[in-house]
C-alpha cells in the first residue's frame, strides 16, 4: 500500500475514534438516560458510553473469560457451518455448472432454497432437529451452501468455450479438462462467493443463537446486553462480531491469494 | 438444440420427484408434527389466507363442519391475533421495498463517490470496511434504545444491509470499468455532468444492477430476521407466531405453518428477483 493511502486510512480511523470520544463526552449527562423498554423504564442507560466505561466493561468481559469463550463457541459454529455448507454447495455448483442435465434436475430445488431467506428455516430446523447445536450449524450450512452453489456454478459457466475446445482438440479427456482447466478457472468465483457466504453466516448466527440461548455465545451475549440494557457490553459484542467477520474475510482473502498465485497479475 | 427441449421436461420431472419424495417421507414417517402431509399444508394455507370470522359470530359446529381440519397451537395463536398470510407478506414486502428505496440510492451514492474520487476512497474505505462488517441484525437492540419501540428499528437494519451491499459493485463498476473510458472521454474534452451522464454512469450501470439481485435477497433476509426478533406483524412474526421477543422462539411451532410461510417467502423473493432481472435486461440492452 502506498504511503499516502496508509496515512489517509490512519487519519480516517483516528478521526472516527476522536469523533466518537468527543460525542460520548458531550452526550454524557445530556442524552436521556431513562429508557422506555416497552413495558417499563430503565434508569442509568448510557446511550454513548465513554471510553472509560467501555474499557471497564471490556476488562470485566476479558477477565471473566466471557468474551473469549463466546468468541470460541460462536466461531466454532460458524466455522463448522461454513465448512459443511461450502463443501456441499461447491460440489453441487460444480455439478450444475458442468452438466446441463444435472442443472435442469437441480433447478427447482435451487430456486426454492435460493429465494428462501435462510432465517425463515430456523423454526423448521428447530422442529426437525431440536433446539441443540445441529439446528444452528445446519442453518448456517444451508445459507452458505446456496451462495457457494451459485458461485461455483457461475465460475464453471464463466470458463471460456475456446479453452474447453482447445483442450478437447489436443485430446484431453473430460476428467483432465475438469481438473486442470475448469476447477482452477472457477476458483476465484467460488472464493468470492465464500466471502459473501461468511458475512451471511455471521448474520445468521446472531439470530440462531437465541434458540436455547446459553452462555458462551456472542448472539446471546448481545441479546442479554439488550435486555438489561447494558450498552457498553452491547457495543463490545458488536465490535467483536465485526472483528470476527473481518478475520474470517481476511482468511478467505489469504486463501484466494494463495490459490490464484499462478495467475499473472499486473502490479496495481 | 436438444438440451433446450429437455429443459422443461427435466424441470417438471424434478419438481414432481421433489413433491413425491416429500409425500413418501411424510406417509412413511407418520409424524405430522415433524413432516406434515401435503394435505395439512394445504389446510394450513387455507386457514391462514383469510382472517377467521370474529369470535362469537361463528359457532364451533360450523368450524367442525369442514372435513378434516388441521389445527395447532401456532395456527390458533395466529388466528387469535388475526394474522393472515397475505397481510404478513404485504407488510414484509413493504419493509423490503422501503429498504431498497432508501438503501439503494444511499449505497450507490457512496459507491460512486468512493469509486470516482481517489481521495474519498482512501479516507472512506477503511471506515466502510469496519461498518460493513457489523451484521445488520445485531444492530436492532441498539437502534431500539435510541429510537424507542417503533418501525425504525425494523427498517434501519434493512436499509443498512441494502446500502452496504450496494456500495461494493458500484464502487468496482466506477473504479475498474468506467475508469478506462474516463481517460478517453477526458482527453476528448468531456467533463462535469457530460462525463457523468454519458460515460461514467452508463459504464458502471451493469455492475450496479448486478448487485441489485443480491441486495434484494439480503433485504428479505434482514426483514424476516428483524420481524422474528422484534415485530408483531410481517412474515417473521408469522413464522414464529405469537409470543414476544426472543422468548417466542421457544414456543412450539407447527411445521405446516412454517412450510406455508417459506413457500410464500420463496415465491415473493422469486417474483421480486424476476422483476429485477427484467429491469436489468432492459436497462443494459445497449451493452450487447
Amino acid at each position: 500500500m502506498p504511503k499516502v493511502r496508509l496515512r489517509r486510512a490512519l487519519v480516517a480511523l483516528l478521526a472516527l475514534i476522536a469523533i466518537y470520544g468527543i460525542a460520548a463526552e458531550i452526550g454524557r449527562g445530556r442524552l436521556p438516560d431513562r429508557i422506555w423498554m416497552g413495558s417499563h423504564y430503565v434508569e442509568n442507560v448510557q446511550l454513548l458510553p465513554t471510553f472509560g466505561a467501555l474499557a471497564e466493561e471490556g476488562t470485566f468481559l476479558l477477565e471473566s473469560r466471557i468474551l473469549a469463550e463466546s468468541i470460541v463457541a460462536s466461531s466454532r459454529r460458524v466455522l463448522i457451518g461454513v465448512l459443511l455448507g461450502s463443501l456441499i454447495g461447491i460440489l453441487l455448483g460444480l455439478g450444475t455448472g458442468w452438466a446441463m442435465r444435472f442443472e435442469h434436475l437441480a433447478d427447482p430445488w435451487v430456486t426454492l432454497f435460493r429465494f428462501t431467506p435462510a432465517l425463515a428455516l430456523l423454526p423448521l430446523y428447530v422442529a426437525w432437529f431440536g433446539y441443540g447445536e445441529t439446528s444452528k450449524v445446519l442453518l448456517i450450512a444451508t445459507g452458505v451452501a446456496v451462495v457457494a452453489l451459485l458461485g461455483a456454478h457461475q465460475g464453471v459457466r464463466g470458463v471460456p468455450r475456446a479453452y474447453l475446445d482447445a483442450a478437447a482438440s489436443l485430446g484431453a479427456g473430460k476428467r483432465l479438462v475438469f481438473r486442470r482447466i475448469v476447477l482452477p478457472l472457477a476458483l476465484p468465483a467460488i472464493l468470492a462467493s465464500l466471502r459473501i457466504a461468511i458475512a451471511l453466516a455471521w448474520v445468521t448466527i446472531v439470530v440462531a443463537e437465541l434458540i436455547d440461548a446459553k452462555m458462551p455465545s456472542l448472539g446471546y451475549l448481545l441479546a442479554l446486553s439488550g435486555a438489561y440494557p447494558r450498552v457498553p457490553q452491547m457495543l463490545i459484542a458488536l465490535a467483536t462480531l465485526a472483528a470476527l467477520v473481518l478475520v474470517f474475510d481476511f482468511a478467505v482473502l489469504l486463501l484466494h491469494a494463495r490459490a490464484t498465485r499462478w495467475m499473472k497479475r499486473t502490479a496495481s | 438444440m436438444r438440451a433446450v427441449a429437455q429443459r422443461p421436461l427435466l424441470w417438471i420431472v424434478s419438481l414432481a420427484t421433489l413433491i413425491a419424495a416429500y409425500a413418501v417421507v411424510a406417509s412413511v414417517l407418520q409424524r405430522p408434527d415433524v413432516i406434515p402431509p401435503a394435505s395439512d399444508i394445504v389446510e394450513t394455507f387455507r386457514a391462514l389466507v383469510a382472517a377467521p370470522p370474529p369470535e362469537g359470530a361463528a359457532p364451533m359446529e360450523g368450524h367442525e363442519g369442514h372435513h378434516h381440519h388441521h389445527s395447532s397451537d401456532q395456527i390458533e395463536t395466529l388466528q387469535q391475533e388475526r394474522v393472515t398470510l397475505p397481510a404478513s407478506l404485504g407488510i414484509s414486502t413493504l419493509r423490503v421495498l422501503f429498504g431498497l428505496a432508501v438503501g439503494l440510492p444511499l449505497g450507490i451514492l457512496i459507491g460512486l463517490w468512493m469509486g470516482a474520487s481517489r481521495r474519498a476512497d482512501d479516507y472512506l474505505h477503511p471506515i466502510f470496511v469496519l461498518v460493513r462488517s457489523i451484521p445488520p441484525l445485531a444492530l436492532i437492540t441498539y437502534i431500539m434504545l435510541w429510537l424507542g419501540h417503533s418501525e425504525a428499528h425494523r427498517l434501519i437494519p434493512i436499509v443498512y444491509a441494502v446500502a452496504t451491499t450496494a456500495v461494493i459493485p458500484t464502487y468496482h463498476g466506477v473504479r475498474d470499468v468506467a475508469a478506462k473510458y474516463e481517460v478517453a472521454a477526458r482527453s476528448l474534452g468531456a467533463h462535469g455532468s457530460l462525463l457523468w451522464s454519458k460515460v461514467l454512469l452508463p459504464a458502471a450501470g451493469p455492475a450496479v444492477l448486478g448487485g441489485l439481485r443480491y441486495s434484494i435477497a439480503l433485504a428479505w433476509m434482514t426483514a424476516v430476521g428483524a420481524e422474528m426478533l422484534m415485530a408483531d406483524d410481517g412474515m417473521g412474526n408469522f413464522l414464529v407466531g405469537g409470543g414476544m421477543w426472543a422468548s417466542r422462539l421457544q414456543t412450539r411451532s407447527d411445521p405446516a405453518v412454517i412450510i406455508v410461510g417459506i413457500l410464500a417467502l420463496a415465491a415473493a423473493g422469486w417474483a421480486m428477483d424476476a422483476v429485477a432481472r427484467l429491469a436489468t435486461a432492459r436497462l443494459t440492452r445497449w451493452v450487447r
